[in-house]
């Protein structure tokens, strides 16, 4: 793992346990809402500031707290084109199957690539550092797998162009 | 739709809660605010020139500017923050934090959340701010991370 | 499998099976580029009518496709192709050379029918160039082959080599991106000592190569790819080397997208994995709801 990304891995995983302080609230706008207060966006004294972690512009993480759930949206280093549309399918895939992952967000936040939704009723069937977990192993495993397909891209790539042209020589 | 079903009649309550209304604002009015910032560079420039880090830290911390219309006071506090951070050895960072009180472990926690949301930002750099962090979550815990999302007294 | 084959998988099987144990057939299938062949039975079992259609038939009758085919096939092509086809073979499963290697190679050529049509303008350019060069100088014609709704080759022949130009039209932003990739490999593979000597490759995105600025209807958009292949003489002067070379280039159109394919298909099987990984480390952060089996003072379970 280089330098800067092992604290900044550690300094999301603080400040995800520091936000992951969820309880049940009812909105107090609607009567028989209970929804996720950062969604909503509604109550004023039920948010939290939110805070941005960043490695650089181009990878940050940003958690958006509140009463009853957190929010948390990934930037993905995007290197060029190639990293891009990766990234950008990788995310899809994911987000399409955003029901078997609970926590995630369908669409991310504007200006990111991945966001999560996490709720008290999250919290409450699962168990907290398990979910940091998760999260930390995501960040960690998307840079590496987007590095590696892209690497596999351009292997097969040659591979392709060699035996081609090869049999011009034949 | 009609654009009045469109009005935020919640804004027109007579007990609506205010942005003012989270805290309490700074007594001091916007203009003290930023000749006082602007006289605590002199002094950190003073300290650091003598090596006297820790001094430095405790000079920018202490009564830092928050709330509305001191922008630019925030900002040169940030600045001559991150140059006291920038200027630290990665080796004496522990011993530097553990030696602040707690009011000014959570300012400083707070004044790097705000440096890493401003990435590229004058000579902000994000390696030396995560590593800050990391010293400064390992002495002072979860808790000043905590109280930094909660204090609506935002630097 | 890296390298397409020119020839045609159905038919070649087809006619095996039919020469073992003639029967009554009626069958459509399509080859690359939207070519369609019809392999039928229309008279007796032994007697096979294989037709085909192609794009730019027309295109290819101007480029004298008729000589090739002729050629090739001689007497077996009919006068009058059947309807809806541009070209239809008698095939008499009769007169087949007998069992062994004879046989094979008659199959195998039957079955290269697509690549001997498109050989037509090839073969044109090859000869051409021959000819500018004991002249010494000169521009041949540009031959044009929509052989896709979108997509052409172009061919032309100069004094000291043939250029051969394919536009290409990427659907997706993903085929484009993967196809800059591929293209700018077979671009840098040449710098490899052993493939020193293939032709030159040259690729450019949304503006035509110098050759055929001046062709009416080239599409300027950033979906459209045109790749230069430059043939020096060495790739043709000897007739069994410019057939392979024929072939060969015939399919690179085909080759770049199926293994632009192949790497998406790849990518989708590895997000599916790495998906389902994370999957699991999220499963491991749900609690167990312990199930305790509550009882009555009875000692009866409560449901």
């Amino acid at each position: 793992m280089s330098n800067t990304l092992r604290p900044y891995l550690a300094a999301v995983r603080s400040t995800l346990t520091a936000a992951l302080t969820l309880e049940d609230f009812a909105s107090q706008i609607v009567e028989r809402h209970n929804k996720p207060e950062v969604e909503v966006g509604t109550s004023k004294e039920v948010l939290l500031n939110p805070l941005m972690i960043s490695r650089n512009e181009n990878e940050k993480v940003l958690i958006e707290p509140s009463i009853n759930s957190i929010r948390l949206s990934i930037k993905i280093k995007q290197a060029d084109e190639i990293e891009r549309i990766l990234c950008h399918k990788f995310t899809r895939f994911m987000m399409q199957r955003a029901e078997n992952f609970v926590v995630l967000r369908r669409k991310p936040v504007k200006g990111y690539d991945i966001s999560f939704l996490i709720t008290n009723n999250h919290t409450n069937t699962m168990l907290k550092h398990k979910i940091v977990d998760f999260i930390i192993q995501f960040m960690e495993e998307v840079d590496k797998e987007i590095s590696e397909m892209k690497l596999s891209l351009n292997a097969r790539a040659r591979v392709v162009a060699e035996s081609y042209l090869l049999a011009f020589s034949s | 739709m009609d654009a009045f079903r469109k009005i935020d009649i919640d804004q027109y309550e007579e007990d609506v809660l205010l942005e003012e209304e989270l805290y309490d604002a700074d007594p001091r009015d916007p203009a003290t605010v930023l000749t006082d910032t602007k006289s605590k560079v002199g002094a950190v420039r003073g300290s650091l020139s003598k090596g006297d880090i820790a001094g430095a830290l405790n000079l920018v911390l202490d009564s830092p500017p928050y709330g509305p219309n001191v922008e630019e006071a925030k900002n040169l506090n940030l600045q001559t923050l991150v140059s006291i951070l920038n200027s630290t050895k990665s080796t004496e960072i522990p011993a530097i934090v553990r030696a602040l009180s707690p009011d000014a472990q959570d300012t400083l926690m707070k004044y790097l959340y705000k440096g890493m949301a401003l990435p590229g930002w004058g000579d902000v750099s994000g390696s030396i701010l995560l590593t800050w962090h990391e010293k400064l979550t390992e002495v002072a815990g979860t808790g000043c991370i905590v109280r930094v999302m909660t204090d609506r007294r935002t630097v | 499998m890296i390298l397409l084959e020119p020839h045609n998988y159905i038919i070649q099987t087809t006619l095996i099976d039919k020469l073992a144990k003639p029967t009554s057939l009626d069958v459509q299938f399509v080859d690359f580029d939207g070519v369609r062949f019809h392999l039928s039975t229309p008279e007796r079992k032994t007697s096979l009518l294989l037709s085909m259609s192609i794009r730019c038939w027309n295109e290819l009758v101007q480029y004298g496709v008729h000589d090739v085919l002729k050629r090739e096939y001689g007497a077996m092509v009919r006068a009058q192709p059947e309807s809806d086809y541009n070209v239809s073979l008698d095939v008499d499963l009769e007169q087949f050379p007998p069992e062994g290697e004879e046989r094979d190679t008659f199959i195998k050529n039957i079955a290269l029918l697509k690549r001997h049509a498109l050989a037509a303008p090839f073969e044109l350019a090859f000869k051409a160039q021959k000819q500018l060069e004991s002249s010494g100088s000169g521009q041949g014609e540009i031959m044009a082959m929509h052989y896709r709704d979108e997509e052409a080759i172009y061919i032309q022949a100069s004094p000291d080599r043939v250029t051969v130009i394919f536009s290409t039209v990427f659907r997706e932003e993903t085929d484009r991106i993967f196809g800059k990739v591929f293209l700018q490999e077979f671009v840098d593979a040449r710098r490899l000592p052993t493939i020193q000597s293939a032709p030159q490759v040259l690729y450019t995105t949304h503006e035509p190569p110098l050759e055929i600025r001046h062709v009416p209807g080239l599409v300027d958009s950033d979906d459209v790819g045109y790749v230069t292949f430059v043939l020096f003489p060495r790739h043709f002067a000897q007739a069994a080397v410019a057939a392979s070379t024929i072939s060969h280039i015939q399919l690179f159109r085909d080759y770049l997208h199926y293994h632009i394919k192949c790497s998406k298909a790849y990518m989708h099987s590895r997000m599916r994995f790495r998906v389902s990984e994370f999957q699991k480390v999220l499963n491991r952060a749900k609690t167990e709801v312990a199930v305790v089996d509550r009882k009555t003072a009875s000692g009866r379970s409560m449901r």
